[in-house]
């Protein structure tokens, strides 16, 4: 099995040493701005600045480009669509695509440079410590650990319908079966959770995670978060103005 | 609940929503050390017996007594965990973090040990399972076996008195299985193993608890219950291979 998360580049760079809490607090703010933002010029600068985050945070670019890419194919659709579906609101063409690419490439760049330069464990950490709701993040925790052992069981589903001759077409017996398979998998997931619950109280699991990892803060912290939130600020104050 | 022993259970019964029967009137007691082979047809009533002696299954008062704790008593289950420690049949269900050092962390971070005293054990606890290195390995990544031991070293890592293994060879390779064989062999303290692996109980229990349709049906030395065939058969189990000419003799004796 593979988890691409899980092979993500980790390159020794000063992004890589930043205090996670304050590197998550940065790029969360940064995200919101980006979302934020209106003009297509602000946009554009700020999808210059979430590159030059990426190039600072040494993550390659071959890796990095190749995803982006993957997410422009994706945002396609709504940017050359979205134009002739929306209706009264005198942008044209151009605007509306560097929007929906600039806000889309700029936010999985910041998750990328994030989820390059700190482990998923630590992460989780610091977003516990930033406050973060609790229950929000175990369920995103659990849900990356096991989203793969059901995706597992569902290949196996598959494998043992389509060796008793089952073929996806367009007729009843497809949805009854898809809705079967969907219905199982709901239940297998269900019992799991339940199992993975119990082994968890069986090890003294309280409702909190407790972790080893301890967090520093050093000058260089607040300066990047200082930076990030500044050059957010500030694309905002000019966005908004103009 | 006498202190002394390992386990006592008098009289647990449990039922399952629904009304069906899991657990009628069972009684037995462990001496603290001991080896015990639960063993029983499918659904006869193991994994719920290891899970009322965890306090996972609510049980009554003074039914269960593991290591002077009553696991219906809240407060004494609280402490439960670093008393008596299960290994569950499906290592998936065990081993949640994302890496191997995280997860046998788990358990000790949850007894509020200071962080030097959870390395120890968390090295410890791999060096036994044979996993030295391993910390920084993804779980998703290893091999049954290795999960199974993972498993084990996340359990073993908070120092349990009396530890409970559920099917602990299901789904392990024959190398596999002989390694657990060898690591369950080495472990000391009171242990419980589930499980359908006659050979497994043999080579690592001295006594058998036999359970059927949620009743305790026979209790006493390894050779004795495992070798009586008429015994076996009757619960729908079959005598180890390596206990077979055993059996024969004791049937020819017998008849």
């Amino acid at each position: 099995m593979t988890l691409r998360l899980d092979l993500l580049p980790s390159p020794d760079s000063p992004l890589y040493r930043f205090d996670p809490r304050w590197k998550l607090a940065g790029i969360a703010v940064a995200m919101a701005a980006v979302l934020a933002l209106r003009s297509p010029r602000t946009l554009t600068i700020a999808f210059a600045a979430c590159l030059l985050l990426a190039v600072f945070g040494q993550v390659p670019i071959r890796w990095l480009l190749r995803r982006l890419g993957e997410v422009a194919l994706f945002l396609s659709p709504f940017a050359f669509l979205l134009p002739f579906l929306a209706t009264g609101d005198g942008h044209d063409w151009l605007t509306v695509a560097v929007r929906v690419y600039a806000k889309g490439l700029s936010v999985v760049t910041l998750a990328l440079v994030l989820l390059s330069t700190s482990t998923l464990p630590t992460i989780f950490k610091a977003a516990h410590a930033l406050r973060f709701p609790t229950t929000l993040l175990h369920v995103v925790m659990l849900t990356y650990r096991y989203v793969f052992v059901l995706g597992q069981e569902l290949r196996r589903m598959r494998i043992a319908l389509r060796v008793r001759g089952y073929r996806v077409r367009a007729n009843a017996h497809t949805y009854r079966t898809t809705a079967h398979t969907a219905g199982t998998l709901l239940v297998r997931g269900y019992e799991r959770a339940e199992r993975v619950s119990r082994a968890m109280r069986c090890r003294g699991f309280d409702g909190r995670f407790r972790s080893l990892i301890e967090f520093r803060t050093r000058r260089e912290d607040l300066v990047f978060l200082a930076l990030v939130v500044g050059t957010a600020t500030s694309l905002c104050v000019w966005d908004y103005a103009s | 609940m006498p202190d002394n022993l390992a386990v006592s259970v008098k009289d647990l019964s449990y039922a399952y929503p629904g009304g069906q029967s899991a657990l009628d009137r069972v009684s037995f007691s462990i001496e603290p050390g001991e080896s015990v082979g639960v063993v029983g047809p499918n659904g006869a009533g193991k994994t719920t017996l290891f899970l009322c002696l965890v306090g996972v299954i609510p049980v009554k008062l003074k039914t269960v007594g593991v290591a002077g704790l009553d696991p219906s008593v809240p407060d004494d289950r609280r402490v439960l965990p670093a008393k008596a420690g299960i290994v569950f049949q499906n290592s998936d269900d065990q081993i949640f973090n994302s890496s191997v050092f995280d997860d046998v962390a788990f358990g000790p971070l949850n007894l509020g040990l200071p962080a030097d005293e959870v390395r120890l054990r968390v090295s410890e606890a791999l060096e036994t399972v044979g996993l030295k290195g391993f910390g920084d390995r993804i779980p998703f990544h290893l091999s049954g076996g290795e999960k199974r031991r993972v498993a084990l070293a996340g359990v073993l890592a908070m120092r349990p008195a009396i530890l409970l293994l559920d099917e602990p060879s299901s789904h392990l390779d024959p190398r596999g299985r002989r390694e657990l064989i060898r690591l369950i062999q080495s472990l000391s303290g009171t242990k419980l193993i589930a499980s359908h692996d006659l050979e497994l109980i043999r080579e690592s229990c001295s006594r058998i608890l036999l359970i059927d349709q949620g009743k305790l049906v026979a209790d006493g030395h390894l050779r004795a219950i495992l070798a009586d065939s008429r015994l076996m058969e009757a619960h729908g189990l079959e005598v180890p291979h390596s206990l077979s000419h055993h059996a024969e003799h004791e049937r020819h004796h017998v008849d």
